[in-house]
């Protein structure tokens, strides 16, 4: 400029010195001299870019400071090549950040691990806490009785809760920063309660915690509890009734982080005044909402269901107990029944009235005396004789089984006799002793219901006990050596015996009122002369009466007789022949009076 | 409306808790400060046209200052130190409190509360003392937890200090 300055004054001085051809620029000149200079300095200051960074260098923290108090402009400016530079920075060295970031990393990663932990080990130790509390065991009944798995029952029940009230707390002083509640309770006062819950806080992390960063997070007082959320600069503090999944921790979490973003700078520079804080009621709100919902969706439903429950359980007692009672009516008619049919088919018993009165079964009706019992009929029915009132009228029965019956009854029969009433007639068969079937004769004609008595086929029980001996006796032969009238030893046994049966015999023929004669028959053979044989058969048969002592055998007539060889037990062609027509036979004669033989026989 | 941390400092039963139980109001009971070993209150003041709501953190009072906790007395806004007027050793234990709770938390406005009125004639403090304490630049008061003389007048005065801008 100075040197411009010079040369304009030396032309124009050149061309014309002596006149001001320029006043203008002459007083200009005279008056800016020094400005001129300072004015070209400053351009060449301006248009040298070395000069014009060391100018600005000068100024750039100041004037971010400026700006960032005024907008954000120079964030969203700076952000692209901030993080375009850690890019970058990573991408060729990644140890310098990592290096850097180093001391801040370990300590954000063990909290969110730990608070993971926590929550996780919250949420165990509840479940355990319930499965052995009475609630407990309530669960478990009910995680049975609905099929549902236990944990499944513990977490509808664990929704059961309420976020009564949230307060914000400045974290330094223990102030109030704001305050939501549930409930109009509670409301008041909550400045004292924010700080007593500071107080009580840094007493327990006094006493117990000992790190920086350890801090009480829950505690319970009766059945509310207070979860902590904390922040930098603020805390949250939720009061809860009831038990809150764990869920809830993420959700105070997200909002105390919500607060510290949006209101970072009221937080720093908060010295007692809350009134900024009117700003985080929403979020603080949200946290007493969502619970809330929940709670009133599920009670509903949940009362329902149970209603549902208890109708079923009570219709499925009612219908079990209708099928006992129709189960056990059913049996009852069905014994009942079965017991009058077996009454109906018992002769000597006639049902008049039946039914049930009062609970009770009765029958009435007619019995013979020597017909079944009816009350005693009822053991073994299903029924103890005290279940029915029976009343039982005697009368006599006139049916076949009930006149057999009676007759058997005044007849005094022997078991060996059966009685039926057929046709008006009673028959008798089997047999019995000769004196009972007389007897019978007679008395049969007094029974009631019958007008004729059968006994042919009645077998006289003596007759054909005598029979018997009478068989033994006339079975027997007592043989003689050739030509003698002498007993052998063996022959004297024999007739010893023909004595017992006769004894025997006798007395029956006496007990029956009968008589009865021996005829003892002496035999000879055919060899020798008749008169020999006529004379040693009746010799032989001497010898055997004397044999069987007669004085002994009493009521048996004894007729003794020698036939010679004239009527030979068998017709002699052999040595044997002749050998058994050399003996003694007998014969037994039963005689009654004539008109029994006569009958009889 | 402003609030503000307010603690209460003394030795041994010099009346803090009296002070407080009697003129503020009070949500907690006093058995908070033997367990938890502080208590806190409200006392709502008027400076100007402006309320004031002091946030009062009463601290169980121990002999030895190292044990209370400075957790109790960050970010208080302004304290107040309490002696017994008939015991000479609370105020020298006093002075001690404030040196410590000065280096803990840095200048706050305090007020100086002389309790114990009611007792004058059994005071072990005399006049000069106190106005000695007022030479240096201690706002000294003279209360009785029993007739509230001087109480309201204590805690204005902090309030008001507590709000200027300049302190």
């Amino acid at each position: 400029m100075d040197e411009s300055a010079e040369k304009g004054n030396g032309s124009e001085g050149a061309k014309s010195p002596p006149a001001a051809p320029d006043p203008l620029g002459e007083l200009r000149r005279l008056l800016f001299v020094a400005e001129e200079a300072q004015v070209s300095r400053i351009q060449e200051r301006l248009d040298d870019p070395e000069i014009h960074a060391e100018d600005v260098s000068r100024v750039l923290p100041e004037a971010m400071v400026l700006r960032a108090a005024k907008d954000d402009a120079l964030t969203q400016v700076l952000q692209p090549t901030v993080e375009e530079a850690i890019v970058t920075s990573v991408r060729r060295n990644p140890q310098v950040l990592v290096d850097a970031l180093f001391p801040v990393m370990g300590p954000a990663i063990r909290k969110a691990i730990s608070s993971a932990l926590a929550s996780m080990v919250e949420s165990f130790s509840e479940t355990l806490e319930h499965s052995f509390s009475v609630q407990g065991v309530r669960w478990r009944i009910e995680a049975w009785r609905t099929g549902k798995p236990l944990a499944e029952v513990i977490l509808l029940r664990t929704l059961v809760y309420r976020v009564e009230q949230v307060f914000l707390i400045h974290r330094e002083s223990g102030l109030l920063l704001q305050h939501v509640s549930a409930t109009a309770a509670g409301v008041q006062d909550a400045d004292m309660v924010s700080g007593m819950l500071t107080a009580i806080r840094d007493f327990v992390h006094d006493s117990f915690g000992g790190k920086e960063g350890d801090s009480l997070d829950t505690f319970q007082v009766g059945e509310r509890s207070v979860w902590i959320e904390q922040g930098p600069h603020a805390t949250l503090a939720a009061v809860i009734r009831g038990t809150a999944p764990r869920e809830l921790r993420t959700v105070l979490t997200e909002a105390i982080e919500l607060i510290h973003l949006e209101q970072a700078d009221a937080l720093q520079k908060f010295a007692g005044d809350a009134t900024p804080f009117e700003r985080s009621r929403p979020i603080l709100e949200a946290c007493l909402k969502a619970q809330r919902q929940q709670k009133a969706e599920r009670v509903p439903g949940e009362r329902r269901r149970r209603a549902v429950r208890v109708l079923r359980a009570a219709l499925g007692v009612l219908v079990v107990g209708l099928a006992l009672w129709a189960f056990f009516a059913a049996r009852r008619n069905r014994r009942w029944e079965a017991y009058l049919g077996r009454l109906a088919s018992e002769p000597g018993v006639v049902v008049t009235a039946e039914g049930r009165s009062g609970g009770k079964y009765f029958v009435a009706g007619l019995r013979d005396p020597l017909a079944a019992d009816p009350v005693a009929m009822l053991d073994g029915s299903g029924f103890s004789r005290g279940d029915v009132e029976s009343d039982w009228k005697p009368y006599q029965a006139l049916t076949p089984e009930l006149i057999a019956a009676r007759a058997r009854y005044l007849l005094e029969a022997p078991d060996t006799v059966k009685l039926a009433a057929r046709d008006g007639a009673l028959v008798a068969t089997g047999s019995a002793p000769n004196r009972w079937i007389e007897e019978a004769r007679s008395r049969s004609r007094l029974i009631v219901g019958i007008s004729r008595y059968d006994d042919r086929a009645l077998t006289d029980a003596d007759s054909t006990k005598l029979d018997g001996f009478r068989q033994r006796i006339e079975g027997r032969v007592i043989l003689f050596a050739l030509g003698s009238a002498e007993l052998s030893p063996a022959e004297v046994i024999r007739i010893r015996e023909i004595a017992a049966d006769l004894k025997q015999l006798s007395r029956l023929t006496t007990r029956v009122g009968r008589t009865a004669r021996l005829e003892v028959i002496g035999r000879g053979d055919s060899v020798g002369t008749e008169d020999v044989n006529l004379g040693i058969s009746r010799r032989r048969a001497d010898r055997v009466v004397a044999a069987l002592r007669p004085e002994e055998i009493g009521g048996v007539t004894l007729a003794v007789t020698g036939v010679g060889s004239a009527r030979p037990l068998r017709a002699e062609v052999t040595e044997g022949d002749r050998e058994l027509n050399r003996s003694v036979s007998f014969r037994v004669i039963l005689a009654d009076d004539h008109e029994k033989e006569s009958v009889r026989r | 409306m402003i609030q503000k941390k307010i603690c209460m400092l003394g030795t041994f039963a010099v009346g803090k808790t009296s002070l407080v139980s009697r003129f503020v109001k009070s949500l907690f009971s006093d058995k908070y400060l033997s367990s938890v070993g502080v208590k806190v209150d409200k006392k709502v003041v008027a400076v100007g046209q402006e309320q004031v709501n002091l946030l009062l953190w009463d601290i169980y009072g121990e002999d030895d200052f190292q044990k209370i906790r400075p957790s109790y007395l960050r970010g208080s806004a302004g304290y107040v130190l309490v002696v017994d007027g008939t015991r000479r050793e609370t105020l020298e234990k006093g002075i001690i409190l404030q040196n410590k709770t000065e280096e803990l938390i840095g200048k706050v406005p305090f007020v100086l509360v002389v309790n114990k009125v009611d007792l004058v004639e059994k005071w072990e403090l005399d006049d000069s003392a106190i106005a000695a304490l007022g030479k240096r630049g201690w706002p000294a008061f003279k209360t009785s937890a029993k007739t509230g003389e001087g109480v309201e007048n204590a805690f204005l005065t902090l309030a008001g200090k507590i709000l200027e801008p300049s302190s």
